[in-house]
């Protein structure tokens, strides 16, 4: 009977998303609670500054990686200017720099007596530069050290759904008489939407969720008041509710952008006829624009931050002396593997249960899960000790049983099962738009042939979808080597990464020392970047 | 234990609210009948095959091939254990296999009847071979149908349903692949249902026709008694092949029109004399004849290659078409006066 066969693929994907839902219920949960006299507190005074500050925030670093990511994907997909094949790639290198460690750069370059100060005096001697040095801190810093660290998410989905265009759209276009502006608006924008809706959800979700870089420049910010309520005011309701708001908020968002998509559909048309795009040859003054919008993107995001950390490492070469790489090396990339293979096993499993039962509950309930990616980090892993804790005394202790918490908590385990509840979003999302390019015609001609719902699973969608789970790879690698708060939080005693090496530096105000990881830091997730790159550009 | 190949009982194939077909019955007898099913778009014809198919599920009676359950309110065989080929309208290729691959999924399924299907001579005979190395979407949508066409046959399934096969396939090889589409499914016996709105390429593949209108299966029958003994008004609307004309009848085989005088002919049911019918007139059953003195107006001229549709006005304001050879030498212009060869006798008389 065929039913049994759908149920599995249901019932998997109905406990992956229980579990990704799990800490989000517990937030939801803390707004029943009582909290602590900094509750009352804190409504007084800095509620109403967490939520403009966030809101200030997010509508920056929203526009500004709208802006980057798009025109850069837009320009790289459609015209053929000098060095286009180089922007492809290097556009894509911004990953690897956390935005604390841009925010770090971006201090130390603009502050007084800074790397800018110390150019200017080396060629011109000496004089009062610091008043003429532009200052970026503050809110501007934050908007420019997250947007400039985030926008190759938008960048990266954009141009991916760029390059499945059919050039039979532009050509309508034409046919209709639209102009070049009215097809880049009319026809290329929104037939990309479902792409940069997805880049700048992760995008928002990221900002919301920074620590780094908000505490840096001294932003309060929701997650600085979580932070806060947990660490200065031991009140972990509070900080719960105060997650409950941001997830509220993020919830509004996906509801959002849920219903001014209607019922258009995306996904590219299978019938045939489908034409590759032709680029446009830029020349003269266009060309040079293209060009130096490009580069003038890849200088800021990328070369700016590595050029500083590199003159760091080099005028302070004892510190690097002082790394133990290998250790290092191999505790990073352990995290990465066990993780990123987690992830995208169970993202898989999850969205192809989905497609296969075709349940509008678990549809919803997926879209629920996959917005505790809002929910900070730290959040996360308090929540997740907490249960932990909770479950070892109230249920295990009832029948005497041995503890587990040598098992998840301190351990790899542990680590990596955070990691999953907070990185599932990025996983589920990515795989989701990569399905919405299969049309649903794919999988029943595969029945029809006599495939299994496994045998269609494994010969047909994985091997289609193996450039997105690259991608995704590459995007859950970065993302796992920059992790900071919960890799310091759950991390097995004396288990050090070069994210928490660096962290730990920086927070003894030793940024010179923090130095030498951060670049190790960007160097590996530019390797991810690298030997991947070609699958991502394979046109 | 039912000797029929395929057995439709009592289903209601349902894809929407307003997309369904209610109550249909019907019976494969024979290993390697075609039956072609037209009908209007939207109209559930799609829907039927895909529930045949096991895409969709049913509510109410059943559906059994070669004695085995497929269907029905309480069992649901899944699409993969059913043995059915499907070949989609909008082409289900595999859009990361190239044609001979995603070709080769169909012969492999094959693999254990060894029946004799060429895979050459399949491609050849759709002309796929000058893409065969290509990928779905660096070929026109004839030619990813066409390749979805081979795939299903290669398959060689018990059944083997086509959605509008030939839908977007040139009109220069249409043809050919038709007789040769033909020849396949009759010599190797591989019992076909078509979905078409072309009643021509129904009538050429079927060994039996059925027609759907207004949410259900208005007649089933074989091609030629579809032509020309239509159950209903309704089909006859739908093929489009012919007018209604009002008449009297005034004998056992003859009636009187208004336009057209006197008819003669064999009732294919019987009316009482004095009946006020409506009665079926199809281009060939008048003949043209300059000499006559029944003369009507003529009001359009459609060259066809091999005959001439003229449309000619009655007294009464009617529109009727007369099929005319192309070789007639003398060609009536709009306007002018076409002549009626009388008496009028027609082979079968069909009235409503």
């Amino acid at each position: 009977m065929g039913f049994g066969k759908i149920n599995i693929w249901y019932a998997a994907s109905l406990l992956i998303s229980l579990v990704v839902a799990a800490p989000i219920l517990t937030v939801f949960s803390s707004f029943f609670e009582t909290t602590g006299n900094y509750s009352l507190i804190l409504k007084n005074t800095f509620l109403y500054d967490y939520i403009y500050n966030s809101l200030v925030l997010l509508i920056g670093v929203l526009f500004l990686t709208f802006i980057i990511g798009v025109g850069c994907a837009y320009l790289v997909s459609f015209y053929n200017f000098p060095g286009v094949n180089f922007f492809k790639w290097s556009l894509i290198l911004s990953f690897a720099v956390p935005a604390y460690i841009y925010a770090y750069s971006l201090t130390a370059f603009f502050e007084n007596y800074g790397t800018a100060f110390s150019i200017l005096k080396n060629l011109f001697g000496e004089g009062n530069y610091n008043s003429h040095i532009p200052k970026f801190d503050g809110m501007t810093g934050a908007i420019i050290s997250i947007s400039f660290s985030l926008f190759g998410y938008v960048y990266v989905l954009t141009r991916t759904s760029f390059h499945y265009q059919s050039q039979n759209l532009i050509e309508l276009g034409k046919n209709l008489g639209f102009s070049k502006k009215k097809s880049f608006f009319k026809i290329i924008l929104p037939s990309a939407r479902p792409a940069i809706v997805a880049g700048l959800s992760l995008v928002a979700m990221e900002t919301l969720s920074d620590f780094g870089s908000v505490s840096f420049f001294g932003i309060s910010t929701f997650t600085t008041g979580i932070y806060n309520a947990w660490i200065s005011f031991d009140d972990l309701t509070l900080a719960n509710r105060l997650s409950f708001y941001l997830l509220i908020f993020i919830l509004g968002l996906f509801i959002l952008e849920n219903f001014s998509r209607k019922k258009a559909q995306y996904h590219t048309s299978s019938k045939g006829g489908f034409k590759s795009k032709s680029v446009i040859n830029l020349s003269g003054y266009k060309s040079f624009l293209a060009f130096s919008f490009c580069m003038l993107v890849f200088s800021i995001s990328f070369l700016f931050p590595v050029l500083q950390m590199l003159y760091w490492t080099i005028i302070f070469p004892k510190h690097l002396a002082d790394l133990d790489l290998i250790n290092l090396f191999s505790n990073t990339i352990i995290l990465v593997i066990l993780s990123s293979c987690l992830l995208i096993a169970l993202a898989f499993i999850s969205n192809y249960g989905n497609r296969v039962s075709k349940s509008k509950f678990l549809e919803a309930l997926t879209t629920f899960s996959i917005s505790g990616y809002a929910i900070p980090g730290i959040i996360l892993a308090v929540a997740f000790i907490t249960f932990i804790s909770w479950f070892d005394s109230s249920i295990l202790g009832q029948f005497e049983m041995n503890s587990i918490k040598p098992i998840f908590i301190g351990s790899i385990l542990g680590l990596v099962l955070v990691y999953f509840i907070r990185f599932y979003s990025l996983a589920s999302n990515g795989i989701k738009s990569g399905y919405l390019k299969i049309n649903y015609s794919i999988d029943e001609g595969a029945y029809l042939l006599g495939y299994s719902k496994f045998k269609t699973f494994k010969n047909i969608h994985v091997p289609y979808l193996k450039n997105s789970i690259l991608l995704i790879g590459i995007l859950l690698a970065i993302e796992i080597i920059k992790e900071l708060p919960i890799t310091l939080i759950m991390r097995p005693f004396n288990f050090e990464t070069f994210a928490t090496k660096a962290y730990i530096y920086a927070s003894q105000d030793l940024l010179e020392a923090a130095a030498a990881p951060s670049l190790f830091l960007i160097i590996i997730a530019s390797f991810f970047i690298l030997i991947t790159s070609k699958y991502i550009l394979k046109d | 234990m039912t000797k029929n190949f395929l057995e439709i009982d009592n289903v209601t194939f349902t894809a929407s609210a307003q997309n369904k077909v209610s109550n249909v019955s019907l019976t494969i007898e024979n290993q390697g009948d075609i039956i072609c099913l037209l009908g209007p778009s939207g109209i559930g014809k799609t829907t039927i095959l895909r529930t045949i198919a096991g895409l969709e599920k049913i509510n109410s009676g059943k559906i059994i091939l070669k004695n085995k359950l497929l269907s029905s309110k309480d069992v649901h065989m899944e699409p993969e254990d059913r043995n059915i080929s499907m070949a989609f309208q909008d082409n289900s290729l595999f859009p990361h296999y190239n044609l001979l691959e995603n070709i080769k999924f169909g012969a492999e399924r094959n693999k254990k009847k060894k029946k004799g299907l060429n895979i050459n001579e399949i491609i050849k005979f759709l002309h796929i071979d000058h893409v065969i190395d290509k990928f779905p979407h660096q070929i026109s949508s004839g030619e990813a149908q066409r390749a979805s066409l081979a795939r299903s046959l290669l398959s060689n399934p018990d059944l083997l349903l086509l959605d509008e096969p030939l839908s977007n396939v040139d009109q220069s090889f249409k043809e050919e692949i038709q007789v040769k589409l033909k020849q396949i499914l009759t010599e190797q016996k591989i019992t076909t249902i078509i979905v078409t709105h072309d009643s021509y390429e129904a009538f050429y593949l079927g060994t039996k026709c059925g027609i759907i209108l207004d949410e259900q299966l208005k007649q089933f029958d074989d091609p030629y008694n579809v032509y020309h003994f239509p159950n209903s008004v309704e089909v006859v609307n739908f093929l489009n092949r012919g007018i209604l004309i009002p008449a009297k009848v005034t004998g056992e085989n003859s009636l009187e029109s208004v336009d057209l005088g006197t008819i003669t002919g064999d009732f294919i049911k019987h009316y009482p004399k004095g009946s006020e019918v409506q009665l079926l007139l199809q281009p060939e059953d008048l003949e043209h004849d300059d000499q006559s003195n029944l003369k009507l107006e003529v009001v359009d001229r459609k060259f066809r290659g091999t005959n001439f549709i003229y449309t000619l006005k009655t007294v009464s304001n009617k529109l009727i078409p007369v099929f005319v050879h192309s070789h007639h030498i003398h060609q009536h212009e709009v306007d002018e006066k076409f002549g009626i060869k009388r008496p009028i006798n027609i082979d079968h008389i069909v009235c409503f």
